[in-house]
């Protein structure tokens, strides 16, 4: 088993040392958040991962920021043993869209599903979008997890 | 759903009520005379927006609301939901603390497996089997209610520590509970892997190989099933595990016995583990001070529940109450491996393979809720397509 060190070393290089954009940070010792430029990156990087055998999505997270700052971000982790892999993309807040993890990681269709229907970020490129959660007559423009959706607000819109 | 359409079969659609458990799922399986061809899966019908709710409570309050996301692995939820905050906070529970949450963990562990060996051989058709193991489970359920008072909330966890110490005279009691239990896993063990009837209902079902299961993502007994190395108290020891490790149990079949092996083996790995924590149980307070406000930073806290890997991320803005928490459930990750194990199997095993990755369908759906009456009202709406 390859120790905490080695395959943050490992993701480390894989980051910084491609010909991809990326800046990372170590917010705790065994977490490696690596911060993506730009989009076409993402699944790249996630192969490297893979091949790395560092591939085994935990989970994807959506992150609002709020309208002031117009921005959603989509946190990938990536987990082995101890350590967290982070890769994280900014989105904007009016049109997001990131690329399917689904070719490359079969497992990624529910976060994906989920991630749509919650912060209306659009996965281009899956092949169900339809919702997994939510109810198929949630109003199409509203995403629960927004900030600035509130509780009162989807009780007004769901008409029950 | 629109994609069933245009597929060759016929659709059968099966749920939202009991497709395998007592909860709601609803699947459409598409079959070609008795052979599954294409399995679908809706989920949402217990969905009541925890992780929005979370955003609007206080860190306190947010406890007593993570216990409630199920109700079999209410522990465990609560855990995950301390130690990610207690990191954030950089307080750290007093050993005796640690060491009374990984024994609860371990009891509800217990209880956890005896509940879905019994579901398991009720949807094999086994039901002395079921009785037998429900009725054990009042055993592990009435030390869990002389613990806490309750028996499945036992909420036992507070930030910062636990709230129950444990007696003399609560060990004696659990200590007579586990050794019962350990004779009657040992013949449960003897029943899954000898007897032949319930063996054609088990043996190469479901067959999932190691690269299939790490590629699909799974977790938990399901992973460790075949043969998948991943189990977080032995690969990223947290709490007391790190005092006490434990061992991992792995089988190389990947099949349905597989799993109904690995489960109970499991089982008396963790009457070992209480037994050793009650042998070297630390001395000290119960808990350490929290602040109000926890300070700005994002953590990650995995732990693993009985069903696999609990994922929680927390973000906090240095408030009061969480910019966002983040709660990735074990069975969302096992959900896929049925959809796509169960192609090419006899639609009657489909419950079976269902089961065997013992889904919690309250823990899947979380997140948006607004009242429970209407909100029911509105998942159960009706479906297109």
């Amino acid at each position: 088993m390859r120790t905490t060190e080695e395959i943050l070393y490992i993701a480390e290089e894989l980051a910084a040392g491609w010909a991809w954009d990326t800046s990372t940070t170590k917010p705790e010792p065994n977490r490696l958040d690596v911060f993506v430029k730009y989009l076409e990156d993402l699944v790249p990087i996630a192969v490297g991962l893979r091949v790395q055998g560092l591939g085994y999505l935990a989970a994807i997270t959506g992150l609002d920021h709020g309208p002031e700052a117009d921005i959603l971000e989509a946190l990938y982790h990536f987990c082995t043993g101890k350590v967290v892999v982070t890769l994280r993309v900014n989105l904007p807040r009016r049109s997001p869209v990131v690329p399917t993890m689904t070719n490359i990681i079969p497992g990624a269709e529910a976060f994906e599903r989920e991630l749509s229907e919650m912060f209306g970020v659009e996965i281009d490129g899956l092949e169900h979008p339809s919702h997994l959660y939510l109810p198929d007559d949630m109003p199409v423009d509203l995403y629960p997890l927004r900030k600035d959706v509130h509780v009162q607000d989807i009780v007004a819109r769901l008409k029950v | 759903m629109e994609k069933t359409e245009h597929k060759k079969g016929f659709t059968i659609p099966i749920g939202p009520q009991h497709p395998a458990l007592k909860e709601p799922g609803h699947f459409r399986i598409t079959v070609d005379g008795e052979i599954v061809t294409d399995v679908d899966v809706r989920l949402g019908y217990a969905h009541r927006g925890i992780e929005k709710a979370a955003e609007a409570r206080s860190w306190v309050q947010n406890l007593y609301l993570f216990e409630r996301v199920c109700g079999i692995c209410s522990h465990i939820h609560a855990m995950a939901y301390c130690l990610g905050v207690e990191r954030l906070a950089g307080v750290e529970a007093p050993p005796r603390a640690q060491a009374i949450r990984v024994l609860v963990a371990e009891l509800e562990r217990i209880h956890s497996h005896l509940l879905w060996l019994g579901v398991a051989a009720h949807e094999a058709g086994f039901d002395t089997l079921f009785m037998y193991s429900w009725r054990d489970r009042e055993t592990i359920m009435d030390v869990l209610e002389r613990f806490s008072g309750n028996r499945v909330n036992y909420s036992a966890n507070i930030l910062g520590g636990v709230k129950y110490d444990l007696d003399d005279e609560f060990v004696q009691f659990m200590c007579e509970g586990l050794d019962y239990l350990e004779t009657r896993s040992e013949y449960y063990l003897e029943v899954v892997t000898t007897d032949a009837m319930f063996l054609q209902r088990t043996q190469n079902i479901g067959v999932m190989t190691r690269s299939q299961a790490e590629l699909l993502g799974t977790v938990g007994p399901t992973a460790r099933a075949s043969n998948v190395h991943r189990d977080i108290r032995y690969e990223a020891p947290y709490s007391a595990y790190k005092q006490f490790p434990i061992s991992i149990v792995l089988d190389q079949r990947g099949d349905l016995e597989a799993r109904f092996v690995v489960r109970i083996k499991e089982l008396f790995e963790s009457y070992r583990l209480i037994r050793r924590i009650l042998e070297e149980l630390p001395e000290g307070d119960l808990a350490a001070r929290m602040p109000r406000k926890i300070a700005e930073g994002e953590t990650v806290s995995r732990v693993e529940a009985p069903r696999g890997e609990l994922f929680y991320f927390i973000k906090s803005n240095g408030s009061d109450t969480p910019e966002r928490v983040r709660v990735r459930t074990p069975t969302i990750c096992n959900m896929m491996s049925v959809v796509k194990l169960a192609i090419g199997h006899q639609l009657a095993d489909v419950p079976m393979i269902l089961a065997g990755i013992d889904p919690c369908f309250s823990c899947n759906d979380r997140m948006f809720r607004v009242h429970l009456d209407q909100s029911v009202y509105a998942n159960v709406g009706p479906l297109k397509g």
